[in-house]
């Protein structure tokens, strides 16, 4: 009997470290003993090269360029310690619809059952940045993941899309859909960033699961086209990994988050502008005394 | 009937097609292929809903199943249908001969944002007489897209010209071909009428048009007739910047002697035509059509078992407008009901509301507009048609309805499923005579 699969999505804003954190998310968790597929949902199909000394595979879409029936193992490439990697792939830029071939992809791997044949316990779907449109929002819709979680740095617009994902959750959370699991804090180093996205968290009535410190390990260990889990196992930033990972395993309750109103996220983000302005200037003010 | 009729959240029967569905107005000019860019099934149910049951009209040389489809599947919509299509449109070259081809796209095409635009014109520059229109269904219905094929030919492959105009020469926009059941007898009429007072006309659809050599000459015409409640203004007044083409707009399509004659003086005047010759050809057609109508008369007054003394009409604006003059004033009827069912721009429906308020001197009605099928027939229902069976001028599917409130029903408008029409007209002078025989063969049959 097939067990429990934990199915998994990362969104985030573009360039804000997804794949990176998803990827070595992936590498902790397979080092833990766990069976997981990573399935890179962006047509720019990188998400796993660094479980796989960063190189390209071919992607579930190139396979169905070529023939209009696809068996899905051949785009089933293993990686790092075995980790199972799918790319989604997707049209040139510029044509098509990238966000039906996201649907197609998935819908590929669903119909052929393949993540009960690999005894899975974790599928982590990694999915480019805004939910734009409904091909992207195919993971969080019901049956495919159950827990969505976000990267974020405390930059603005990068909030905005984490914000834009729980939009997109909060509206399928009544038919089924996936849960918010809580924000993957990355790229924070100083307290005001911590600041930031606490205060995020808290008016979303969601949670950070782990803080990411920006760090030249990652960078390094990415240049070589590998995971910082692979690269640098013994390196702190990979224990940090180790430890999202765990909170990943072990989480099991996500809920319904509260997002802001564009007006409120505007007025939020204002009011932060001005903090940040006063710190610029050397002002110390009341409860932030500690930034 | 003052009452605002709430629209309901669905449309039951539909009474046109989508925008994809003006292929047939692609297909309608003689030698004139149109190649659909959408998905499997889209360009069939257009067929067979548009020209097939509807009057079983025909493909023509280049609808049915002649006409070219990329048949968009998965990979088209993921990876973009365009190098698809640009080998259709070779590949159609090779094997199909026409004088004109026109590129269609669905919603697929649409929706994902294939870039039509340019794989045509790679065979533009290469000299092959072809156009693209975007027509994906949410664009609207036939007789929007009937507007977007229409500019979309003039615009790519008329193109501009500044030369002289032909005196006494006029391009005709009126009924939407295929979807108006009897579009080919009807522009055949009004062809042979506005010839008939000295014009040269441009009927750019069906039998009686040269083609797209006619095509070529519409910037040479001295002006332009839209002879419709609506379609075709959008395109009148294009033609009006583009070509520097005055228009004139009639919104009531002739039926009879007496609103065909005025219609001819109206034109007449407007294109500066002799009025001898205009009163000539008037009397020469009003001669031989009241020869027939005196010789109907012994019918119309002796009938003893009971004439039909309240009609409804429910079809597109075109034909609704144009039956309710006419059976007013030139067979005094009382109007019930007039319902128009095409989704009429909200922008014309007060200018069409306005002309229902004087349908004869002393006759004011009203109009509705309602697409549902449902709702139309709900409305039947509560209309008082007195005592006596009425007509009722409809589709096929107020053929229960018709039944239910006991009237005889003619099938005039889309869909007409049992009613198979060759090249019938219903107005002008000889349509009108043909269209006296099927109303009342209709209603004294009705009890048989």
């Amino acid at each position: 009997m097939s067990k429990q699969i934990k199915k998994i999505a990362i969104y985030g804003k573009g360039g804000i470290g997804k794949s990176t954190t998803t990827s070595n998310i992936s590498a902790a968790l397979v080092e833990a003993g766990y069976k997981v597929l990573q399935f890179g949902c962006d047509p720019k199909s990188d998400s796993t090269n660094t479980l796989r000394n960063g190189k390209y595979i071919p992607t579930v879409l190139d396979l169905l360029r070529k023939k209009s029936k696809v068996d899905a193992h051949e785009a089933i490439f293993e990686g790092f310690k075995g980790v199972y990697c799918v790319e989604a792939g997707g049209p040139a830029p510029g044509v098509g619809c990238a966000g039906r071939g996201i649907i197609t992809a998935v819908e590929l791997l669903k119909q052929q059952n393949i993540f009960e044949e690999l005894d899975l316990d974790f599928v982590i779907f990694d999915v480019l940045g805004d939910v734009v449109c409904g091909g992207f929002a195919v993971p969080i819709r019901e049956g495919i993941a159950e827990h969505v979680f976000t990267v974020s740095s405390s930059d603005f617009m990068s909030i905005y899309a984490s914000n834009n994902l729980m939009k997109g959750i909060e509206k399928y959370s009544n038919s089924g859909g996936a849960l918010f699991g809580g924000i993957i804090a990355n790229s924070i180093n100083t307290s005001y960033q911590k600041a930031i996205i606490d205060d995020f968290v808290k008016k979303t009535s969601t949670q950070v699961v782990e803080y990411v410190p920006r760090s030249i390990t990652v960078t390094q260990a990415e240049l070589s086209g590998h995971t910082t889990i692979e690269a640098a196992p013994k390196s702190q930033q990979a224990e940090v990994y180790r430890n999202l990972a765990r909170k990943i395993a072990k989480h099991t309750e996500s809920r319904v988050p509260t997002p802001l109103e564009t007006d409120q996220l505007r007025e939020w983000s204002a009011q932060w502008a001005d903090q940040l302005l006063a710190i610029e200037a050397g002002e110390v003010r009341g409860e932030k005394e500690s930034i | 009937m003052s009452e605002t009729i709430e629209k309901t959240n669905s449309i039951n029967q539909p009474r046109y097609g989508c925008s994809l569905g003006s292929l047939y107005t692609a297909a309608a000019i003689p030698r004139v292929i149109p190649i659909t860019h959408c998905g499997p099934g889209c360009a069939d149910k257009q067929f067979t809903a548009t020209a097939f049951y509807n009057g079983f009209q025909g493909s023509g040389y280049g609808g049915g199943s002649v006409s070219p489809s990329v048949n968009a599947s998965e990979k088209e919509v993921v990876f973009g249908g365009a190098e698809r299509l640009s080998e259709l449109i070779s590949a159609t070259l090779k094997v199909m001969d026409a004088d004109l081809y026109v590129v269609l796209t669905g919603c697929i095409a649409d929706l994902v944002g294939d870039d039509v635009g340019s794989v045509v014109s790679k065979f533009q520059q290469k000299g092959v007489p072809i156009v693209y229109a975007e027509t994906g269904g949410f664009k609207g219905n036939n007789y929007t897209g009937h507007e977007l094929v229409t500019k979309a030919i003039i615009d790519q492959f008329v193109g501009d010209y500044d030369g002289p105009k032909e005196e006494k020469s006029v391009n005709v926009w009126s009924l939407v071909p295929f979807i108006d059941t009897f579009w080919r007898g009807d522009l055949e009429e009004i062809k042979r009428i506005l010839e008939g007072i000295g014009l040269k006309v441009n009927i750019l659809f069906g039998h009686e048009s040269n083609g797209v050599e006619e095509w070529k000459d519409i910037p040479k015409a001295e002006f332009n007739l839209v002879l419709s409640p609506w379609v075709g203004l959008e395109l009148a007044k294009h033609l009006e910047k583009k070509y520097n083409q005055p228009y004139l707009h009639i919104p009531v399509i002739p039926i009879g002697a007496q609103e065909t004659s005025d219609f001819l003086r109206k034109v007449g005047e407007y294109a500066k035509v002799d009025s001898e010759v205009v009163e000539s050809f008037i009397k020469k057609e009003e001669d031989y059509y009241y020869y027939y109508l005196e010789n109907f008369s012994d019918f119309y007054s002796e009938y003893w078992w009971g004439l039909p003394a309240k009609f409804g009409v429910v079809s597109d604006s075109a034909y609704n407008l144009a039956l309710t003059k006419f059976l007013v004033n030139q067979l005094g009827l009382i109007p019930g009901r007039q319902i128009i069912t095409e989704n009429t721009p909200e922008e014309y429906q007060d200018f069409i509301r306005e002309q229902y308020t004087h349908i004869a001197d002393d006759v004011s009605t009203t109009v509705d507009f309602i697409e549902d099928g449902y709702t139309i027939g709900q409305e039947l229902l509560k209309t008082d048609f007195g005592y006596k069976p009425p007509l009722l001028f409809a589709t096929t599917w107020d053929r229960d309805i018709a039944k239910e409130i006991n009237a005889g029903i003619l099938e005039i408008g889309f869909p007409a499923s049992y009613e198979v029409v060759v090249n019938r007209s219903n107005i002008g002078y000889r349509g009108a005579l043909s269209l006296l025989e099927k109303i009342y063969t209709t209603a004294i049959s009705t009890s048989a």
